[in-house]
């Protein structure tokens, strides 16, 4: 390697951003070039300076408080509507813990995906196949193949249908009763949907694989039905109904604190 | 309006990189009363904009939604003060228009003298290769990361970074040299 190319990794090299490869050569050329180590240190010194010197401006109390003020204040606006169904704080911070974990694992993944530009169109497809599959099981006969309100029947029919059975609970007491199952296509990976009913509202909830899921909390619109993403136990799962907001945001909490 | 779900998510993450928003809005906009409205305009913004999140890295996210605010603030910055130099009677004008940058600069060469170098030299440097290394050697984003909040291709991080680089060790330097004794 020689001293121009040196120059132009120096920095990639310095910031943690060269490949493993490219790091030994740079490696093995700074062994040997003692200018090539000096701008190394150069980069190092300012760096050490702008850490050590340079302000880092933590944000006042005052702006704290004015975001604090905002949150509680829409808090109270949500209240009114929705107040008995609002989760109670120790779900909601495991469901916060829930995305973070998420984000933590999709930092790993995303990348690659960015790169290639391609996820936000599978993501999008999930979504698509989802209603899509919620559509033809309302225009069909019957949007289940297996009919039944005992969770002990449902999930067992799906056993050797899919590699992984979801987790099945009915909800009947509080209003939202299981009412069957069937196999759907998300792409082309073979999904378990388990089928409740509330009221006349159909409702789907596609068990999704963890690769195949839509960004968590994410909640897309299509001609007056909406999905709404939650976790299932450990899977991804998409919620599908053209319920009202008050209605869907209660089975979401149901579904989520399911085992 | 956005679920539950959205609001509480942005709360969270807003707060949990309130320090990060502030130090940018601080380092571009160059005072601190500024910089609380832009980054409180930036979580306004955030709450509204939830449904648009897609995933992907929720720090870039929210500060590109930062320094969009912040951007927008420097142009109306500049407007007023074009105003200024068409404006017929500037005595005027100037008791009630907000601060602008020129008295600033005049604040923040006084309060240089107590600041250190590195603050007066980065704060001197243009914007482009200021937020740059604000985001890289203090906030400690990578250069995807960056791209995301400068929504530029990550070429031009890497040569916005390598220039402002040489621009603030120059600085350094001659300062250094110019304080050196003669005869030395």
């Amino acid at each position: 390697m020689d001293c121009k190319t040196a120059s132009e990794l120096l920095p990639l090299y310095f910031d943690g951003e060269l490949d493993r490869v490219s790091s030994r050569e740079l490696e093995a050329h700074l062994d040997g070039c003692a200018d090539c180590r000096d701008v190394l240190v150069g980069l190092d010194t300012l760096r050490t300076r702008l850490r050590d010197e340079a302000s880092r401006h933590a944000a006042p109390e005052l702006l704290r408080a004015r975001i604090r003020k905002d949150l509680a204040a829409r808090a109270a606006t949500a209240a009114t509507p929705t107040a008995t169904f609002r989760m109670p704080r120790a779900r909601w911070l495991a469901l916060a813990a829930s995305w973070v974990i998420m984000f933590a694992a999709g930092s790993v993944f995303v990348p690659a995906w960015n790169q290639a530009g391609a996820a936000g169109d599978a993501r999008d497809q999930v979504a698509r196949d989802v209603f899509a599959g919620h559509w033809r099981a309302l225009a069909a006969n019957s949007p289940y193949d297996v009919v039944s309100t005992d969770q002990h029947t449902v999930k067992p029919w799906f056993e050797g249908k899919i590699a992984v059975a979801p987790a099945v609970q009915d909800f009947a007491a509080q209003g939202f009763a299981l009412a069957g199952g069937r196999i759907d296509y998300v792409g082309s990976a073979r999904v378990p949907v388990l089928v409740y009913r509330h009221g006349h509202h159909v409702i789907d909830v596609f068990v999704l694989s963890q690769n195949d899921a839509p960004p968590q909390g994410k909640r897309i619109e299509s001609q007056g039905y909406v999905m709404e993403t939650v976790m299932l136990g450990s899977q991804p799962a998409a919620i599908v109904s053209d319920m009202g907001d008050v209605e869907l945001a209660r089975f979401v909490q149901l579904l989520g604190s399911a085992r | 309006m956005s679920s539950i779900i959205d609001q509480g998510f942005i709360d969270d993450m807003a707060l949990r990189h309130l320090d990060a928003a502030y130090n940018l809005g601080r380092w571009l906009l160059g005072n601190e009363h500024e910089a609380t409205d832009a980054v409180h305009d930036a979580y306004l913004r955030a709450v509204r904009a939830a449904t648009t999140y897609a995933g992907g890295n929720e720090r870039a996210w929210w500060l590109a939604i930062v320094r969009n605010c912040c951007l927008a603030r420097l142009a109306t910055r500049n407007k007023t003060k074009r105003d200024i130099a068409i404006d017929d009677a500037p005595a005027t004008a100037e008791r009630w228009l907000p601060r602008s940058e020129a008295d600033d600069v005049e604040n923040r060469i006084d309060s240089a003298q107590r600041q250190s170098l590195v603050n007066r030299h980065l704060q001197e440097l243009p914007l482009n290769f200021r937020e740059v290394l604000i985001l890289r050697e203090i906030e400690e984003l990578s250069y995807r990361e960056i791209a995301d909040v400068l929504e530029m291709p990550i070429g031009t991080v890497m040569s916005r970074l390598a220039r402002g680089r040489a621009l603030l060790q120059k600085a350094l330097a001659e300062h250094a040299t110019s304080q050196v004794p003669h005869g030395l």
